[in-house]
């Protein structure tokens, strides 16, 4: 474990001296939550109304937390590298350390994720207190168990980018494989939430990894429970369990068919 | 008893071909073809503990497949391979923790962390304890004359002091088998001998048994003893230093200015090699001619300026591969 840290460790301290362009990302950010939050403002003609049982207040602080764990990811930049260290045959030079690959691609990636976390948190904040004048009504207790959830919504999405990345070793590109993993992702979950689906597709997406990597998280933040809490970290866990298991199992049949010509 | 063994080891890739053309891209889509390309075929040899090995080929021969192979990263489809008693396909981990790796034209290091920051790194994941680690770069900035630039972000290093890191970095675990592959590649010839002096003190200090690659001979004929040649997936030489200079330099070069025209022919023994009238080139074979009986044919008083020299080792080399090549 000792060295996954420090793997973790090296991450953070490499990706501080990116902070400026980290920061930079703030501009893009910015302008597609305020984007999001005057579609809103549109919707709810009354502040009080009540759309799908989110009030106006709820329904933007959703998308400020489902922005924010979707832009802390930075999915494509992240599967992308990992697809090319497979085809270029960079993950050789991975393998002949004694850690294990997956492990490393968790660590590193929680690394950067966990700068971009430190920004963009503080980000989502501001935007939300500048926009709605307040906070979600939550305990620091509560805040800090929404918080567990949203890291396990991170190493969740990061071992299903790998996945995706990893792939790379059966098919010649796992792009196409990110674009409809991303929209998938973007519009079921991350823009809207569940309860704006037919109720035929709710009970689907109510068990499927969306419950884990953003709806979860999200809803106990705008409305928080501790059964709510405990539902989502349920499936979280589970999830991660699946969702590394399959990761393994991509690793550990692609890894024999690697070809790395050359030196 | 070997460090190394290799047995009857083969490689194999299949690799997609494609006919050309917008018809060849659309006619792989629905029916791909590919063919295989046999990297490595049946290599077997054996190295000592302590020894430093040049493992030498030209592009494409199997050298940096064998590597990955003996490090277990790629897997053979025939033939065994021990490595200290480990076997990389089924132990990958735990030999891992008992060889070390360096790739000339592959950065290990991460580039915004100093060296000191990265040889911590490769200290933990070792799992070696951090009084330990410490010690050992301690140890080694002296050895590699680290201490101007320990804490200088990888980034900013010239290239012959990031591979001098790359070497520490590899060493910090006290591996028993490093491999260099290509270590001193597109390094000034200052900085060239400054790492092949370092690699020497390495292998002298530590025990460390090396397995070099290196398609710079300075770096075979400065380091190594011994020398396993591979072309086309094949050993075609595996022999000591010494002896493949004794039996490939039995040639000699006579460079001659002459005071006035000679006419010479190629006889038995003798070659010419360049002949411009005033200077001669010639070779000559020194087991059926000797250089005396050359200089008589010459006429020692009409010599101006005479320079006798061995066939380079360079030359020596391309000759086994294309001999090897034509067969």
């Amino acid at each position: 474990m000792r060295k996954y840290l420090f793997i973790f460790k090296s991450e953070v301290m490499s990706n501080l001296q990116y902070i400026t362009n980290i920061s930079i990302s703030f501009i893009g950010i910015f302008l597609m939550l305020y984007i999001f939050l005057n579609l809103w403002k549109f919707i709810y003609s009354d502040p009080n109304e009540l759309i799908n049982g989110y009030s106006y207040n709820q329904m933007i602080w959703y998308v400020i937390f489902t922005e924010v764990i979707w832009s802390v990811v930075g999915g494509r930049k992240m599967c992308a590298k990992i697809s090319e260290d497979v085809k270029a045959g960079n993950i050789a030079y991975n393998i002949n350390k004694p850690y294990s690959y997956i492990g490393y691609c968790l660590s590193t990636n929680l690394g950067l994720c966990a700068v971009r976390a430190m920004l963009y948190i503080v980000l989502g904040l501001l935007i939300g207190l500048l926009f709605l004048h307040s906070f979600p009504s939550i305990s620091i207790l509560e805040a800090i168990a929404v918080f567990i959830s949203f890291v396990f919504a991170i190493v969740i999405s990061i071992l299903m980018l790998t996945s995706i990345g990893l792939l790379s070793f059966f098919i010649e590109d796992s792009g196409p494989l990110y674009w409809m993993y991303s929209k998938f992702i973007l519009v079921l979950g991350t823009i809207f939430p569940i309860e704006f689906f037919p109720m035929w597709a709710r009970g689907i997406l109510k068990y499927s990894p969306l419950n884990a990597v953003n709806y979860g998280p999200a809803t106990l933040y705008v409305n928080f429970s501790w059964n709510s809490f405990i539902l989502v970290i349920i499936s979280q866990i589970v999830y991660l369990f699946i969702i590394y298991m399959i990761c393994k199992l991509i690793y550990m049949k692609g890894v024999k068919r690697l070809n790395v010509n050359g030196g | 008893m070997p460090i190394i063994e290799v047995k009857k080891l083969s490689k194999t890739f299949k690799v997609k071909i494609k006919e050309k053309g917008i018809k060849g891209s659309i006619k792989s889509i629905f029916k791909p073809k590919y063919k295989t390309i046999k990297a490595v075929k049946g290599i077997s040899f054996e190295v000592e503990k302590g020894e430093m090995i040049a493992f030498i080929g030209p592009n494409g021969a199997g050298k940096s497949t064998t590597i990955k192979m003996m490090t277990g990263i790629l897997y053979p489809d025939a033939g065994s391979i021990k490595v200290i008693d480990y076997n990389p396909v089924k132990q990958r981990k735990q030999l891992a923790y008992n060889i070390g790796t360096v790739f000339g034209q592959k950065e290990q290091l991460w580039t915004h962390l100093t060296p000191y920051d990265n040889f911590k790194f490769f200290g933990a994941i070792y799992d070696i304890p951090n009084s330990r680690v410490e010690k050992k770069i301690e140890e080694l900035k002296e050895l590699f004359e680290l201490g101007e630039f320990i804490n200088t972000p990888v980034r900013n290093l010239s290239l012959g002091q990031r591979i001098r890191c790359e070497i520490v970095a590899s060493l910090i675990h006290e591996p028993k088998v490093l491999f260099l592959d290509e270590p001193t590649i597109g390094l000034d010839p200052v900085v060239k001998e400054n790492i092949r002096s370092l690699i020497k003190r390495m292998n002298k200090e530590y025990k460390t048994t090396i397995f070099l690659t290196s398609h710079d001979v300075g770096d075979i004929e400065k380091l190594c003893k011994r020398v396993i040649i591979i072309n086309n997936g094949t050993i075609v030489l595996d022999d000591t230093m010494e002896n493949l200079k004794y039996h490939y330099l039995n040639k000699k070069i006579v460079d001659a200015k002459m005071r006035e025209k000679v006419n010479l022919e190629d006889e038995e023994g003798i070659t010419i090699l360049k002949d411009k009238g005033y200077n001669l080139k010639i070779e000559v074979d020194t087991r059926k001619r000797s250089v005396a009986d050359a200089i008589k044919l010459l006429n020692p008083d009409n010599i101006v300026d005479i320079n006798i020299s061995n066939i380079p080792l360079e030359d020596i080399i391309s000759n086994i591969y294309k001999k090897e090549d034509k067969k």
